[in-house]
């Protein structure tokens, strides 16, 4: 388990572990609309983590007593499969850990959602984590947001996470397990790119006023690269489409 | 030209109001995954849920019925009820396909029918409700073009279920869900036409 006793040297003559440069991502690819039964989906692997992500609605609340009647609701549900992690890190079903990141994902997407166009609907949010590699619910996040999308849920933005650590004086983006567990600290955030809204920021440890704006800045570069790639993993689905018949 | 556009993306640095868009700060952005004409600035949604609008005709299941109310089944998030009055009376039972003309909806939610009519026997089938215009076509040219094909009957629902009776139904089905899944692609008219012709 993580201490600082046993604390492995992270960085290694200017470069991490698994040989990336501080400011780099791991290898992140996404596919949209991937279930046939859900209304939207998205399945995403962000260097060892796998994540499924399913949206169905806005449909019927169910329990009724909790349907708003003037804006829809969101539901979401974080889990990791029993599979998904070698250490304790990722348990199954509804404990302490999940609970926390469905309620903040959930907040996350309700700064971007219109909740008011579809009133007493509810929005189902499902993240499966199949395999965990730190960083499960930046990932998570990035995959619902295609999912919603995917479903042509009206939004104000297609959101995007990354998580941002401290090993030292260094700052290192989108950290991995190993990094995750003996890092100094850690900062998840969810960012909305068109206007550079921060619309989840988590924190464990500790960041100096100078490194906190830094590292927020680095989100915002890394997320250029992560929006790009969800747009085309949304765009793809039809384009393949039309490629097959020469069309527009 | 058609382009695709996401949710946020900006359309205008001009207040556009329209559907499927929003404004901030003097800008307009698209708020859907969508197909959008910049020359004519109209967005077409690929994907989401039917939003009713009055007069809309739709296809559903009568789900119960109380005295002479009867709430069906619209695959759509709130409720769709079909009232009788003194002067009309209907009797349908549960399980029934209806085919119906929306008269009124309250708060978004709760939809008014009228005009019911059941459907027998036929099969039913769903399809995204956004795809529905495409399958209709212009001036109904494509759905037409289907029945007259396939020699069967049609009736579209605007919320995406669909009923078919008599004729070749599978080939009708055939047409409908390859419309369903090419409908963002032009020339699809010319493409079906083919389809149909080779039966």
């Amino acid at each position: 388990m993580a201490s600082k006793a046993n604390k492995p040297e992270l960085i290694v003559k200017g470069k991490r572990l698994d040989g990336r440069a501080f400011d780099e991502l791991r290898p992140l690819k996404i596919e949209a609309s991937v279930l046939k039964n859900a209304d939207g989906s998205a399945y995403l692997e962000w260097g060892n983590n796998k994540v499924l992500a399913a949206v169905y609605g806005p449909m019927e609340t169910q329990p009724k007593h909790m349907a708003n009647s003037s804006r829809a609701i969101i539901k979401c549900r974080y889990a990791m499969a029993p599979f998904s992690s070698l250490s304790e890190h990722g348990r199954t079903g509804p404990n302490r850990r999940a609970t926390e990141i469905s309620k903040v994902t959930k907040e996350a997407f309700e700064n971007v959602v219109m909740l008011n166009e579809f009133p007493g609907s509810m929005i189902n949010i499902f993240i499966e984590i199949l395999q965990s590699d730190g960083g499960t619910r930046a990932a998570g996040i990035t995959a619902a947001a295609v999912a919603l999308a995917s479903a042509g849920i009206h939004m104000k933005d297609l959101i995007y996470a990354v998580s941002v650590g401290k090993v030292g004086e260094h700052l290192l983006l989108d950290l991995n397990m190993i990094e995750d567990n003996y890092s100094d600290s850690d900062m998840p955030m969810a960012i909305s790119p068109r206007n550079g809204d921060v619309v989840l920021l988590q924190m464990d440890g500790e960041y100096t006023k100078e490194e906190l704006s830094k590292a927020i800045a680095m989100a915002e570069e890394a997320g250029k690269t992560i929006s790009k790639i969800q747009k085309e993993a949304l765009r793809s689905v039809y384009k393949k489409v039309s490629d097959k018949y020469g069309g527009e | 030209m058609k382009e695709i556009i996401l949710p946020g993306d900006l359309l205008a640095e001009t207040e556009v109001r329209g559907p499927y868009s929003y404004i901030e700060n003097g800008k307009t952005y698209s708020m859907v995954l969508g197909m959008y004409e910049k020359e004519r600035g109209a967005i077409v949604p690929l994907e989401g849920v039917w939003a009713p609008r009055l007069e809309d005709t739709v296809v559903g299941i009568v789900t119960s019925s109380r005295n002479s109310v009867y709430e069906v089944d619209l695959k759509f998030h709130g409720r769709a009820l079909i009232i009788g009055g003194k002067f009309e009376r209907f009797t349908f039972n549960v399980g029934d396909v209806v085919e119906a003309t929306i008269k009124n909806i309250e708060d978004k939610k709760t939809i008014i029918l009228s005009y019911p009519r059941l459907l027998e026997g036929g099969t039913l089938i769903s399809i995204k409700a956004m795809k529905v215009p495409r399958v209709i076509g212009k001036d109904n040219t494509m759905i037409k073009q289907i029945s007259n094909s396939a020699k069967s009957l049609i009736v579209v629902g605007k919320n995406g279920l669909i009923w078919i009776k008599g004729g070749d139904i599978a080939l009708a089905t055939e047409a409908i869900l390859r419309i369903q899944d090419e409908a963002h692609v032009s020339g699809l008219t010319e493409r079906i036409k083919k389809m149909l012709e080779k039966n």
